[in-house]
């Protein structure tokens, strides 16, 4: 009887010893990065969504459509509320151009000015212009294992290869199974945690599941949040060539 | 002989000369008050941002504009060795950069200040940071000022995320510790300054060796790469202020001048239209016109030196009373004026001189103009008082 229990609490040891291991081998982090930006990236989008940013006092809520071509060049333009009626951004490169009917003028915000927060809301200027390959920005190493909202996720810790990318480090919480990314949290140098993505209503459009809804959090600030609702996605859409065109900021 | 008549002249006046005499004596005390009150704002100012900021001048990064704080990390340089060298009385090296703090986690945007802690040019309450080692721990000490604390609802041991990015835009947090709150006497470092070890900052933002500006005690020549900021350029606009101010008090005096002249003006004509059958009977008598204008002047001369003598007799000890007490312009630093105590007025001997000898010259001005037309008097119309009608 001793010897049973024994040879079976020496089963469960080598079970734990080497069967986890060899199931986290089995997760090789670049390639599901890889395998998560090709199911999020198309070469062209457009995207009807709202921006519902609450401040903890106040919940504006922001209509836009937006169209996007590769990862240089994008095109926004809000349709509600009434004060931000008719305000347009064009991103080309690194370079954002902002337009707003009140003033009937366009602003370039660069450099310091992307970091500025964007219509007051938890994302930044730079945040919402962010439309890179993961898989090519950061390394990737599988950290564990996690379940999150109901689904077993695996937790990837990212490392940018570059000194110059905003924030250094990144987790993220992927779905293995349909290669989706559940919840992001971008750190500081120091590893101080500074913003939380959460990604909600996965929907299968066209080959691609995508989230219909993302929570951006600040972590430095109190009960603030972003949300961003896609209410339409379309994917490989032609996008007339003007709409990437600064002749397109203007009344 | 005129300076006689003229003085019995002058006392038989009574209230009225004494009237004159007591309004240009106010004009004079408030003449040399106010230009003496922005002499003082003016040296304390400038003392105040001497001492904690400027020092003799700035050696800064070509473009480096503190109004523009979006571009602080684009205008930083390695120290240049003829300014490293320099002795740490002479000099403070000074690095600028945005960062935000996150004061019960709102979002408060702040200029991160980090100077050298050896140096002595420039007199900060930063003692608290002195014995913190050179690396930067997992808590990064740092020091406001009272202005600062006071709208950041900070106090003395208080920890506080602070987010920075680092030379090449990665975002970097950590939390600091307020190691004290320091009595700053220029806010313009006080209020939204973070202020930190440089040693810190450089670490902090993989800035090694790099300042924003380093000041110095004095003008040290070119320095390639470095251009230098003077006083007067570091303090153009307060000087400009102050400039607009002096235009200002002037343009109150002049209306108290013309006042003062008015009231003298209208006592001469006023004495010769009274004094006509015997200023008729003097040129009657054989006396100058030229004479009688002589003694109607020396009237009003007489009136100018009464006035400087009650000055001196109301002012001096107005003056010495008000050098002690002085005057509180503590509002004054909610509009960062680098002035947050009393001020005291600053008197210039040259300038009190040159102000009391104009006043002076137009009273005597004021007292020739209207007796002049005596001596185009008809003697025979002045006696029957017909002269002047």
């Amino acid at each position: 009887m001793h010897f049973m229990r024994n040879k079976i609490a020496s089963a469960l040891v080598c079970l734990f010893i080497f069967v986890t291991p060899c199931y986290a081998e089995e997760i090789d982090a670049q390639k599901l990065l890889e395998q998560v930006d090709d199911n999020l990236w198309a070469n062209t989008k457009f995207i009807t969504g709202r921006l519902i940013i609450d401040n903890g006092r106040k919940v504006r809520t922001l209509v836009q459509d937006s169209w996007m071509e590769g990862v240089d060049r994008s095109y926004s333009h809000y349709k509600a509320p009434s004060r931000e009626k008719g305000t347009k951004m064009l991103k080309i490169a690194g370079k954002l151009w902002m337009y707003t009917p009140r003033t009937d003028r366009k602003i370039l915000i660069a450099g310091h000015l992307l970091r500025q927060s964007m219509m007051g809301s938890d994302l930044s200027y730079e945040d919402m212009m962010e439309d890179h390959k993961l898989s090519h920005s950061y390394s990737a190493t599988f950290e564990s294992f996690e379940e999150f909202a109901g689904i077993g996720c695996a937790i990837l810790h990212l490392v940018a290869r570059d000194k110059e990318t905003t924030y250094q480090t990144r987790k993220v919480w992927v779905s293995p199974k349909n290669q989706t990314v559940l919840k992001e949290e971008r750190f500081a140098k120091s590893g101080k945690l500074l913003k939380r993505i959460v990604f909600k209503d996965y929907e299968k459009i066209g080959s691609r599941l995508f989230p219909r809804t993302m929570v951006f959090r600040d972590m430095l600030k109190e009960n603030t949040k972003t949300t961003y609702k896609f209410d339409v996605i379309e994917f490989d859409v032609e996008i007339p060539q003007k709409y990437f065109s600064q002749g397109i900021l203007k009344r | 002989m005129n300076w006689d008549i003229a003085n019995k002249n002058f006392y038989r006046q009574g209230l009225r000369a004494f009237l004159n005499v007591l309004v240009t004596a106010l004009s004079i005390i408030a003449l040399i008050f106010m230009l003496s009150l922005l002499n003082g704002f003016q040296a304390q100012a400038t003392r105040n941002l001497v001492t904690t900021d400027v020092g003799g001048g700035h050696y800064r990064v070509p473009g480096f504009d503190i109004l523009t704080p979006t571009e602080w990390e684009d205008f930083t340089m390695t120290v240049p060795q003829v300014l490293g060298n320099l002795p740490a009385t002479d000099k403070a090296e000074v690095l600028v950069q945005q960062g935000q703090l996150y004061p019960n986690r709102r979002l408060f945007p702040v200029q991160l200040r980090g100077i050298e802690m050896g140096q002595s040019l420039l007199a900060l309450p930063l003692a608290g940071l002195k014995s913190y080692d050179v690396k930067p721990g997992d808590m990064i000490p740092a020091v406001v000022g009272v202005k600062m604390a006071h709208k950041a609802h900070l106090k003395k041991g208080d920890t506080v995320v602070l987010k920075w990015r680092d030379k090449g835009g990665a975002v970097d947090a950590r939390d600091i510790l307020i190691v004290d709150v320091g009595d700053i006497i220029n806010p313009r470092v006080d209020d939204g300054v973070i202020w930190l070890r440089l040693d810190h900052l450089r670490s902090m933002t993989d800035r090694e060796r790099e300042v924003s500006w380093v000041a110095v005690r004095e003008f040290l020549g070119t320095v390639p790469g470095f251009e230098f900021h003077g006083i007067d350029l570091l303090m153009s606009d307060l000087l400009a202020l102050l400039r607009q101010d002096r235009i200002n008090s002037k343009i109150l005096w002049g209306i108290l001048m013309v006042l003062v002249c008015t009231s003298v003006f209208n006592t001469q004509i006023l004495n010769i239209f009274k004094r006509q059958k015997e200023i008729g009977t003097l040129m009657a008598l054989g006396m100058e016109p030229g004479r009688l204008v002589k003694i109607f002047t020396l009237e009003g001369v007489l009136a100018a030196l009464w006035a400087l003598v009650l000055a001196g007799v109301l002012g001096v000890p107005f003056f010495i009373w008000f050098q002690g007490v002085g005057f509180d312009v503590s509002h004054l630093s909610e509009a960062s004026f680098p002035i947050r105590e009393t001020i005291y007025p600053d008197y210039q001997p040259r300038e009190i001189l040159i102000s009391v000898s104009i006043v002076l010259v137009l009273m005597v001005a004021a007292a020739w103009v209207p007796v002049k037309k005596i001596i185009r008097l008809d003697p025979t119309l002045a006696l029957r008082g017909r002269a002047i009608t």
